[in-house]
């Protein structure tokens, strides 16, 4: 890339970053909660990009983790007694940055649970038996009433750090340059710091030697090993982050709308991530991120926007919903993505930058066989 | 006891099923390699259209009709579709991946047709039951089981005897031997595309009917129920498909059954028995109960 | 044509049946095939002779319309069958017109009983009459398999399944008849025999192109013979002509002068001189199955020595190598790398030994720079994980760049300075092999396991990598497993040589030793008296 292209890469990085640290200057809730919405779906689809496009393990179980995060932040921060009789559900009322740390952490640890049985299974196996943690951990959910409050779901307490709490109160008016910041606004730029280390991160692992290793195991997990890489070890170890980064995605998620349900946890939320990361292009960071932004944000606008759309109707009312249509665009872009361009968008934003760089077209290439 | 005995033949019954379902499943997996995601979809259009059409044209007619047209929209899933990523040789799971893409769009469009109806599937026994030996069981299911028992037996018959049978086992040992051969590898994986679209549409119909209330806009996704059935018992398993079936229904209505004594396992438990089964059988047997262990040469 | 008829060669030279015109051939960019030019006369028996990776099945796959299915194209030229052009066709299609293959490695469908393979070849037919009669024929060629009509094909001996796929391609009526390397794997007998099948084919009407690298067999039954080396015709001419050819001879009986190496230059390493160990195998056996494809094998290599094993096709050279690096179990014997045994251990634990290799298929990854793929092959040299690495500590900076700076060192020795930042698959065959081989050397073996370095290279290309193992076994000082089936290749790196035939080993001992051993050398050209004196004379003038 010449110094030029990169110097022109520079400034449009740093206009994007300045543009977003302005943004709760300007725009109104919706596109906050859509934003941190999609803050978190970015967290989750990095996670699971490690696992599927960089080390070729297909796990549809990210739903499972992030509500493992979700809930978990929600049990360990909460628990406060509402008044006038509602049984609230159980919490252990810690402060919410621990939570917050803890819940992540239990979402890694149960992710390291699973890799020895995801050690055993090839392939598609592995596949169709991770789909079978989300249903459990959505029965889980529907069921423990005590700790999740059933149906209904629970509230998540409000983060908050050295005494700043990060929603409408406490302090009751913060402003700055005037605009004042309640919730929603401070969540944002918490938002925006957990996903610039979550990319960073990620990207530090992908290109590194931990990457190269899980890159190695999905290209020939046979030449990995025979190069010393310890297979079991970094399977487990890329479960292990991706559920981490899951459980995060989970916390946020928690914040952002401050109250859970199981329903959002299930099956069709996999689906989702693994709509993002085969968007955004298999294999890149970058493209994981893209892919949720459009993913996630897609429903929302066309839920706002449905009067101003053709065929798009209002929400319970006439005509093609959005959340149809949100559907309906998924299914068919995924098909196209991975029949015409498999890059997704990270592969176009190559062509653009003028980089060089191929994408995998399959998440596991066989080796082919010898003929001595 | 004899509330054991009446689970375990409905179980049974709703195993065959499952087990149709299932067997659909499988002949895609070893004829294309391809874990056709779809197929839960298929089987609730399936069902779908006979609701419609039973009215019109009988129940019988109705499920032939819908056999045909199931069998023609997986056919041209599979040749429009999976054909133009198998020409960029794609892996199993980007082809997994399709299908999942495949079953959202097909998915969506059906729960959006049927909203918030609940369509009967116009099977003529209505709730009828008969007493076998000192149980009651629904005379559909009876119906679904010799119907099932039929179809898998005039399917396997074709498949260990016929030409198209040895087609299709030669181009699943071995597509480039077969292809070589003069098999045509295209027509092979539409016909098994196209079969297995014709057992989802039967298979749902008699899913849809007595005692399950009818068609809805959650079919789609307990019709998913059969893909645990067709892994457990090995995905490229025929007779795998019939055990799984089998085990996944009995299983289910020993859940449901016993709801008030597992309470304290939650309530509907019995939607989430398959992933419980199947989770344990992976444990013991990763590839399914009767699937190969994969033997990677180098 | 009926199966009792037996018609004779015709007089006159008859015109072109098969016509291949300057046909060129890729992989994803990757060229296989380069103007490759073959014309099959009707009624003659044509033989295509190379060694591994010259292109022959390439070129069976591009005549079959299998290409596609492999990833290749054919980018250039044409392909007909009496004037009909075959390119781009359905492969069912291509074998209704008549022409069949039966590929290399038999192929034949092992779940199915023999009698239900040839129903399946019987779909070849495009027409229903006439099947009675096919079946006929091909049970009065194979009596043997007719016998065994209702037994499954998997249980067969390999000499049975060559039978099988013959057969099953027969089930066609082909008017051209395809056979990828037939030899493969088989006893001499049964060899004959074969080959006799072969003719009597011919006779009865069917055209044949004989693709094999046992230059002997097919030089013995065929009436011309085009010679395939990297992608590209290098000889061709009638069998009888091309059996006294001197070139012949050298290039593919193995003999004549191996690879000029000349004095090699010593370069101070950038990763030190390692100490090696005695590698002892002792009564290796790996069967699968009921396949053994190795059966209690055994020889030494000393530490700091190259050692060749060599031996045909599928006598159980890779699987020999992959018995050694944790790859398959051996079922009885074992090998020692020093003290530790190596067959029970797992992969990883052997590559900490220092024992390194290479793979005949190259397992690269070929979404990553050149740079990335060798820096994993200092994997188990390096410590950087999850934590350091992600949070980009400062040990794990100064770890990469350290190893970036090891790495660039064996590039420059490889001649791959120029080639690190660019991604493999846009990498020739030749330079991805160096590629393959730099990243086994970046892990500092002490034993350094080489599993067909050559394979598909040119004759330059092969002095070059020749010089380049050459190079590194001085300077390092490291004990080399060379697996090849180029013997002349090997003849000029090697210490001592292991041959292996059907999993068993034949011969132990200097190259030249071996070169003259009757059993060796019934194992590579067959049993043909006549040519073993001829070679033994060869022998004679020959030096290494």
């Amino acid at each position: 890339m010449s110094d030029r292209r990169r110097l022109i890469m520079r400034l449009a990085a740093g206009a994007l970053v300045l543009l977003l640290l302005w943004l709760p200057q300007y725009v109104e809730a919706f596109w906050l909660q859509t934003g941190l919405f999609a803050m978190s779906a970015a967290i989750g689809a990095i996670g699971l990009q490690l696992l599927v496009g960089v080390t070729g393990q297909l796990s549809l179980a990210h739903a499972f983790y992030v509500a493992v995060g979700a809930y978990g932040y929600c049990f360990l921060a909460g628990g406060e007694k509402l008044g006038g009789g509602l049984d609230s559900p159980a919490g252990a009322q810690l402060p919410p940055w621990l939570a917050m740390i803890l819940a992540v952490l239990l979402a890694g640890a149960l992710g390291a649970l699973f890799s020895p049985i995801a050690g055993r299974l090839r392939g598609i196996y592995l596949g169709l038996a991770s789909i079978g943690l989300v249903f459990i951990g959505q029965h889980v959910l529907f069921n423990a009433k005590g700790i999740t409050g059933g149906f209904n779901g629970r509230d998540a307490e409000p983060f908050s750090l050295f005494g700043f709490s990060f929603s409408d109160t406490n302090p009751d008016s913060f402003a700055v340059f005037g605009v004042p910041y309640g919730g929603l606004e401070r969540l944002w730029y918490l938002g925006l710091v957990l996903l610039a280390i979550a990319w960073w991160y990620g990207r530090n692992v992908a290109q590194s030697r931990p990457g190269r290793a899980m890159q190695t195991i999905r290209d020939s997990e046979i030449a990995a090993a025979v190069m010393g890489v310890n297979v079991p070890t970094y399977r487990a170890a890329a479960f292990t982050v991706s559920s981490m980064y899951a459980g995060l995605a989970g916390v946020l998620l928690a914040l952002a709308f401050a109250h859970v349900v199981p329903a959002s946890f299930g099956f069709l939320l996999s689906i989702n991530f693994l709509v993002m990361i085969v968007v955004g292009g298999l294999g890149s960071i970058g493209g994981a991120v893209a892919g949720a932004l459009l993913v996630s944000a897609l429903p929302q606008l066309l839920d706002h926007y449905s009067g101003s759309l053709p065929l798009v109707g209002a929400p319970g009312g006439e005509g093609l919903q959005p959340a149809d249509a949100s559907n309906f665009i998924y299914g068919a872009a995924v098909i196209a993505v991975l029949i015409f361009a498999p890059g997704g968008l990270s592969g176009l934003g190559r062509r653009i930058t003028g980089r060089r760089r191929v994408t995998p077209s399959s998440i596991n290439p066989e080796p082919k066989e010898s003929t001595t | 006891m004899s509330q054991f005995m009446e689970l375990l033949i409905s179980g049974l019954s709703l195993g065959c099923i499952y087990a149709l379902i299932a067997m659909g499943f499988v002949v895609v997996f070893k004829a294309t390699n391809v874990v056709n995601f779809a197929h839960a979809s298929v089987v609730m259009l399936g069902a779908y259209l006979v609701a419609r059409w039973h009215g019109s044209l009988g129940f019988f007619g109705a499920v032939a009709v819908a056999a045909v047209c199931c069998a023609i929209v997986a056919a041209l899933c599979d040749i429009v579709l999976v054909r133009a990523l198998r020409r960029r040789r794609g892996s199993e799971e980007v082809l997994a991946i399709l299908t999942i893409a495949i079953n959202i769009v097909l998915g969506t469009a059906l729960a959006r047709e049927v909203g918030t109806d609940l369509l009967p599937s116009g099977a003529p026994w209505k709730s009828d039951v008969t007493h076998v030996l000192g149980v009651t069981v629904p005379q559909t299911r009876i119906a679904a089981a010799v119907v099932a028992l039929v179809l898998m037996g005039l399917f396997w018959l074709a498949f260990t005897r016929s030409d198209w049978g040895v087609a299709m086992r030669s181009a699943a040992s071995d597509p480039e031997a077969a292809a070589l051969s003069g098999i045509r590898l295209g027509r092979v994986a539409a016909g098994a595309w196209a079969l297995a679209g014709a057992l989802a549409a039967i298979g749902g119909a008699f899913f849809t009917s007595f005692p399950a209330a009818g068609v809805n806009n959650t079919t789609g996704l307990l019709a998913l129920t059969a893909i645990p059935a067709a892994v457990l018992g090995g995905l490229d398993s025929t007779a795998g498909a019939v055990v799984g079936g089998l085990t996944i229904g009995v299983a289910t209505t020993l859940a449901a059954g016993y709801q008030d004594e597992i309470a304290f396992l939650g309530r509907g438990l019995s939607e989430v028995v398959p992933y419980i089964v199947l989770l344990l059988v992976l444990l013991w047997r990763p590839s399914g109960v009767f699937g190969t262990r994969e033997v990677t040469r180098v | 044509m009926t199966s009792t008829e037996v018609q004779d060669h015709p007089a006159e030279p008859a015109g072109a049946l098969l016509d291949v015109r300057d046909l060129h051939v890729s992989y994803g960019g990757v060229s296989a095939l380069r103007g490759v030019s073959l014309s099959v006369p009707e009624g003659e028996i044509v033989a295509m002779l190379g060694s591994n990776g010259a292109g022959k099945t390439t070129l069976l796959r591009a005549l079959s319309g299998t290409l596609a299915m492999q990833g290749g194209t054919i980018d250039s030229g044409t392909v007909e069958l009496k004037g009909r052009s075959l390119a781009g066709l359905d492969p069912a299609v291509i074998v209704r017109e008549g022409v069949v293959q039966a590929p290399e490695g038999r192929r034949i469908f092992g779940e199915l009983t023999v009698d239900e393979n040839l129903r399946a070849g019987a779909f070849g037919r495009g027409r229903r009459e006439g099947r009675a009669e096919a079946f006929a024929r091909v049970y009065e060629l194979f009596p043997q398999l007719q016998e065994r009509r209702g037994q499954q094909g998997g249980l067969l001996s390999g000499g049975e399944q060559q039978m099988l796929a013959i057969g099953r391609a027969l089930m066609a009526e082909p008017k051209v008849l395809l056979l990828d390397e037939p030899s493969l794997g088989l006893a001499p007998q049964v060899l004959e025999k074969i080959g006799e099948i072969i003719q009597l084919i011919n006779r009865q009407g069917t055209s044949i192109v004989l693709v094999e690298q046992n230059a002997g067999i097919a030089l013995k039954i065929a009436d011309r013979a085009t010679v395939l080396e990297v992608g590209q015709v290098t000889l061709e001419g009638s069998s009888a002509e091309l059996s006294e050819s001197d070139e012949v001879r050298e290039r593919y009986l193995g003999l004549g002068r191996g690879p000029q190496i000349g004095k090699v230059e010593v370069v101070t390493p950038v990763t030190g001189r390692r100490s090696a160990l005695p590698l002892t195998v002792e009564d290796l056996t790996v069967r699968f199955g009921g396949l053994t494809a190795l059966s209690e094998v055994s020889f030494t290599v000393e530490p700091d020595s190259t050692h060749a094993v060599i031996g045909p096709n599928g006598a159980g050279k890779s699987t020999l190598l992959n018995v050694l690096t944790g790859v398959y179990r051996a079922t009885k014997g074992r090998a020692r790398y020093g003290d530790a045994v190596l067959t029970d251990l797992r992969s990883p634990r052997i590559a900490a030994l220092g024992v390194s290799r290479t793979f005949q298929n190259l397992a690269l990854s070929p979404t990553s720079t050149v740079a990335q793929n060798l820096l994993l092959g200092r994997h188990r040299l390096t410590k950087a994980g999850f934590v350091s690495a992600g949070l980009r500590l400062p040990a794990a900076r100064r770890e990469q760049a350290e190893q970036e700076r090891v790495v660039a060192g064996i590039a420059e020795v490889l001649g791959l300075s120029d080639h690190l930042g660019v991604p493999l698959t846009s990498l020739a065959y030749g330079d991805r092999k160096r590629v393959e081989l730099a990243r086994a050397l970046c892990a500092e073996p002490s034993l350094l396991l080489l599993d067909e370095p050559v394979a598909g290279m040119n004759s330059e290309e092969s002095q070059q990598m020749a010089r380049m193992i050459a190079q590194v076994r001085e300077t390092l000082g490291i004990s080399i497993v060379l697996v090849e089936h180029d013997m002349a290749f090997v003849m000029g790196l090697a210490d001592r040589v292991t041959v292996l035939d059907f999993g068993l080993c034949i011969a132990d001992g200097m190259p030249d030793e071996v070169q003259r051993d009757p059993e060796v050398l019934k194992a590579y050209l067959g049993s043909t008296e006549g040519s073993e004196e001829e070679v033994g004379e060869e022998i004679g003038e020959a030096g290494p």
